[in-house]
């Protein structure tokens, strides 16, 4: 059906007289054409139409037809353009000459064509040199074809400048004028993929049309998609891309890996949203008049290298499993995503589901290495308690994941719902399953589940380790300080928070607020107990060595606690404070109004300097001393 | 830990029930001393039905290679085909075999398995050499479809000089595609330049259409790739047999079948730097070891055969196309313009002959393609599988 196509036939003939002046020209010292034929060529062209006409109906083709002059003339005003091309002229520097060669070449493709049906053909010595003046004619654009497609400006050195003029226009035929004024502006998009000027394709387009016009399809596609197979290699070279066996991925160090994952992503994005665009405008535009072969042209292109990229993707989802690889992993997906939406719109039904496999596969890979992050919560059961009370690195590590994690909120929703974890463990899966009764989240999303899954394994973590502190205060500083740092993060991260929840946040702020309580009555509910004011006077009476021993009671409950919490640590400042404070409020008015009430009953001198050891604004400032984590300035202070 | 909650379920859900316990040969089978073992006895059975079916599919495989009296189908594209559907369906069973099998966490399982594992990943990346292979016989395809377009394989067309101009110029193509990777095409490229042109390029053949190293790196090396399948690949101690409940030997097994396939893979389809110098020393107790040894002999004779010695593929369509398009293209070099009746009868023939291989690559390319594709899909699926289940066993942090 496209065969039928004639793109020549009529169009730049008829100019011919008009611009006799452009020719001949100096270089082509090939033979010319004798001035007969120069002066009858429209006649010739003519005759040889109708002559074709009266073949295409002629319906008994078992004797051969008598071939007329006109036939004859036509091969030899081929033959002779041939030789001149052959030698050293360019398609695209002579319009009136390009157009008589493209002209007489598609008659004598029709010519050939219907002379080929008359199968005594074979023994016909007119047939026989048609076509092989055809030949020759498709030899010379097959070669022209070559050089133009090797010639993109991107290719070529970048001082070298275009002997052709950059921009076709095939009825101008003044060249220095087109040359001048066309090249200023051609140069802004020079860089672009895959650079061709306008004159070369549209060179190549004549090219195509007109061999696949001579039935030469073929070749004209092997052609095509070798170079452009090669120019894409090369393009491929130039952003350093590098085939890595599946194998070699699997031993490399994971720095390096990194780097050539985030490599890959951007050769595939540069693909994807460059230069496959730039590739199929090409191949439509060389093939302007076959759009159904530019979109197979360009197709099998366009697979051929994805399913190359694929292999990464695969081998990536094969390394193995391991926290830190999560979010490049993430990053492959996306990019996998991105390729599919890129070639939704083209009839690749393998290519479509090889991406899709490959995207499971990837999207399997960060579930499961998500789901790593449980396993790595369950088995850190470590006996030594951090020193002070202090963050548990546990923490800080799976809330900065979580943290990290969350920026690829979308993707891991995504990946959870289309690629469910494996191998869960029966009892976790039923915890999960409880939760949404007990809880709000009964429209929760897989990763939400696998997020609060975590939440709560680390919860139970964080329980088991405080029981490592024998003293009770401690291990309430250091559930707050843990359910502190918790908090902070999930007011520092709005996805975060949103997975859990404000009911969850809420329920985590008042257990930080009943730590605190159990804190101070753990700790400083004794100290109080010995400032109580009853319990010291008989009958109106104090009485003197029961307060002298309230006085020493509280002393040294004082300095053992001073000594001790000030080891303590509240990493978080503002918790720090707000304890200080809180425990001053408390402690101090109670001291003050002890001492306001009973340290008159002292003997002045020797016995108050004895007993009373510290003046509420001592207590004030030693209670600020309180977890600093630091031993030393506490040491000095005692001395 | 998670994979340890499997150990109650440990029985294969598919178990090859239908099989014919009859029909084992105990005899030949090595973990038959096994009975009471921890798995139960239902194991066992599946271990000897697995030999079996590995000795079934040699044996078959041979009896394909030599069935076929007058066309001796060995290293044809349906043989290939065969050994390929024989492979994914041993590596199924395989699969099902050892499916949430408690052994495979504990030595020597959990290195037995490992070592399978290695291999298998380097194995994909021979289904990635042999995909280009198979794009090159595309190309090559193609070439021919050029020729016979040229030469009219309709029979309705007349055959003038241009015609044969065309299919020569196709067929010098094709023959410089063929050569292999280390001999020079460039005599043969200048030679195709069938009309002086002699502009600043040289012609460049479409035959070299795409490079071997378009999906595997270029300093990769088939050869080499096989011989690192192969390293360590040793039938199992008898200690290590025993400790596995018998569980070493289907490894065992399906490191060596995956062995010869890629092996016979990389020996029919051209690929980056061939070469078959792989050993494989099959103790001849295992049933499957005799006609996996003769068909690797057999492979190696065709290889070693004058006219094979220097092809860049074993497969039986490859020297066929070498041969139809050699005898076509002698004869188009012979004939004379006009032509005569007899040539044109003479040509029309071997345009037959060569229009038949054509139509046989074609119809076997993609299945063959989309075959490889599945074999690199169930070999990642096991290695996935195995990351998943066993890399938690094995990860104690």
């Amino acid at each position: 059906m496209e065969k039928s196509l004639d793109p020549e036939t009529s169009g730049s003939f008829n100019r011919k007289k008009d611009d006799e002046s452009s020719t001949p020209r100096p270089d082509a010292h090939a033979e010319e054409l004798s001035p007969e034929l120069r002066s009858s060529f429209a006649q010739i062209m003519e005759d040889v139409d109708r002559f074709v006409e009266t073949l295409s109906s002629v319906t008994e083709k078992s004797s051969f037809p008598e071939i007329p002059d006109c036939v004859k003339s036509l091969l030899k005003i081929i033959e002779s353009l041939i030789s001149k091309y052959d030698a050293l002229t360019r398609f695209g520097q002579n319009q009136e000459e390009d157009a008589s060669f493209f002209g007489s070449m598609n008659r004598v493709s029709k010519l050939v064509n219907n002379l080929g049906e008359f199968p005594s053909g074979s023994s016909n010595s007119s047939f026989n040199r048609a076509s092989s003046v055809l030949h020759r004619a498709v030899c010379l654009l097959d070669d022209e074809f070559h050089v133009l497609l090797e010639n993109s400006k991107r290719s070529s050195n970048p001082d070298h400048k275009s002997p052709m003029p950059s921009k076709q226009s095939s009825f101008n035929h003044n060249q220095e004028l087109d040359q001048s004024v066309a090249s200023q502006p051609e140069t802004v998009t020079e860089d672009e993929f895959p650079s061709f000027t306008k004159e070369s394709i549209a060179n190549m387009n004549r090219i195509t049309k007109s061999m696949i016009f001579a039935g030469y399809e073929l070749e004209c596609c092997l052609i095509y998609s070798a170079f452009r197979g090669k120019a894409f290699e090369n393009e491929l070279d130039k952003l350093g891309y590098e085939n890595i066996s599946t194998d070699d991925v699997q031993k490399m160090q994971w720095e390096p890996l990194e780097k050539e994952i985030a490599s890959w992503i951007n050769i595939v994005k540069r693909c994807l949203t460059n230069l496959f665009p730039g590739e199929r405008k090409l191949c439509h535009s060389i093939f302007s008049d076959y759009p159904s072969i530019a979109e197979r042209l360009f197709v099998d292109l366009a697979t051929a290298l994805i399913m190359r990229f694929l292999n990464f993707a695969d081998a990536i989802a094969l390394t193995k499993r391991s926290a830190e690889k999560l979010f490049k992993i993430l990053d492959v997906y996306e990019t996998l995503r991105d390729m599919l939406a890129t070639i939704n719109d083209l009839p690749v039904e393998d290519l479509e589901a090889e991406i899709t496999i490959a995207q499971r596969r990837v999207g399997e890979s960060a579930v499961s290495i998500f789901c790593e992050l449980e396993n790595s919560i369950r088995s850190d059961n470590g006996k030594t308690p951090v020193a002070g009370g202090a963050v548990h690195p546990l923490t800080r590590y799976t809330m900065n994941y979580l943290k990290y994690a969350c920026e690829y909120k979308d993707t891991l929703e995504q990946v959870f719902q289309l690629h469910p974890r494996k191998n869960i463990s029966y009892s976790n899966q039923l915890k999960v399953q409880e939760e949404p009764k007990t809880m709000e989240h009964s429209e929760s999303s897989e990763f939400s589940i696998q997020v609060r899954m975590v939440m709560d394994l680390l919860d139970a973590n964080l329980a088991m380790k405080s029981n490592l502190y024998k003293d009770p205060s401690l291990r309430y500083i250091f559930l707050m300080n843990n359910g502190r740092y918790i908090v902070q993060k999930l007011k520092g991260s709005a996805e975060i928070y949103e997975i859990l929840g404000e009911a969850w946040y809420r329920k985590r702020s008042s257990e930080l607020r009943r730590y605190h309580k159990n804190y101070q009555r753990e700790t400083w509910s004794k100290v109080l107990q010995v400032l109580n004011h009853e319990g010291l006077q008989v009958n109106g009476k104090v009485l003197k060595p029961i307060l002298k021993e309230r006085f020493k009671s509280f002393n040294s409950l004082f300095d053992e606690i001073h000594k001790t919490q000030s080891a303590w640590i509240l990493s978080d400042e503002q918790l720090q404070s707000e304890l200080r404070v809180s425990i001053s409020s408390v402690v101090i008015p109670a001291y003050r109004s002890f001492l306001g009430r009973f340290k008159q009953f002292l003997a002045p001198g020797r016995q108050t300097e004895k007993y009373v050891k510290y003046q509420p604004e001592d207590i004030e400032g030693l209670i600020e001393d309180l977890f600093d984590g630091n031993r030393v300035s506490m040491a000095k202070r005692k001395n | 830990m998670p994979a340890t909650d499997y150990q109650g379920t440990s029985s294969a859900p598919f178990a090859n029930i239908g099989r014919s316990i009859m029909s084992l040969r105990r005899d030949q089978v090595h973990v038959h001393s096994m009975e009471g073992s921890h798995d139960g006895a239902g194991h066992e059975v599946e271990l000897e039905a697995f030999q079996k079916q590995v000795a079934d599919m040699f044996q078959s495989l041979l009896a394909a290679a030599a069935s076929a009296s007058a066309n001796d189908e060995l290293l044809s594209l349906s043989w290939i085909r065969k050994l390929l559907d024989s492979f994914l369906s041993c590596q199924e069973e395989f699969r099902v075999l050892l499916y949430n099998k408690s052994q495979l966490l504990r030595p020597p399982m959990d290195r037995l398995i490992a070592d399978f594992n290695e291999r298998s990943v380097k194995a994909l990346d021979v289904c990635n050499a042999i995909r280009d292979g198979i794009e090159q016989i595309r190309q090559w395809e193609k070439l021919l479809e050029i020729v016979l377009c040229a030469l009219d394989n309709k029979n309705q067309r007349a055959l003038g000089e241009g015609q044969f101009r065309r299919a020569k110029k196709a067929l010098v193509d094709l023959a410089i595609g063929m050569l292999d990777d280390k001999d020079s095409g460039q005599t043969l490229a200048n030679r195709n330049r069938s009309f002086g042109r002699n502009k600043d390029h040289h012609h460049r053949s479409v035959g070299h259409f795409r490079s071997l190293s378009w999906s595997v790196s270029r300093s990769w090396s088939a050869a080499r790739q096989l011989q690192s399948i192969g390293s360590n690949l040793a039938a199992p101690r008898t200690n290590d047999i025993v400790a596995s409940n018998g569980f070493a030997v289907p490894v065992y097994t399906m490191g060596s079948v995956l062995l010869f396939v890629m092996w016979t893979l990389v020996a029919a389809i051209p690929c980056q730097d061939r070469g078959l110098q792989v050993h494989f020393n099959i103790p001849r107790h295992f049933a499957w070891a005799a006609p996996l040894n003769t068909l690797h002999e057999r492979i190696l004779e065709e290889s070693k055969k004058r006219e094979r010695k220097n092809a860049c593929g074993l497969l039986k369509e490859i020297y066929q196309m070498e041969k139809c398009s050699r005898l076509l293209s002698e004869l188009a070099d012979s004939v004379q313009f006009p032509l005569t009746e007899e040539k044109e009868v003479e040509v029309r023939q071997r345009v037959k002959e060569l229009a038949q291989v054509c139509e046989t690559i074609k119809e076997g390319l993609d299945p063959l393609e989309r075959q490889v594709r599945e074999v690199f899909h169930r070999i990642v699926r096991g290695r996935t599988e195995g990351l998943d289940s066993l890399g938690r066993g094995h990860n104690p942090e």
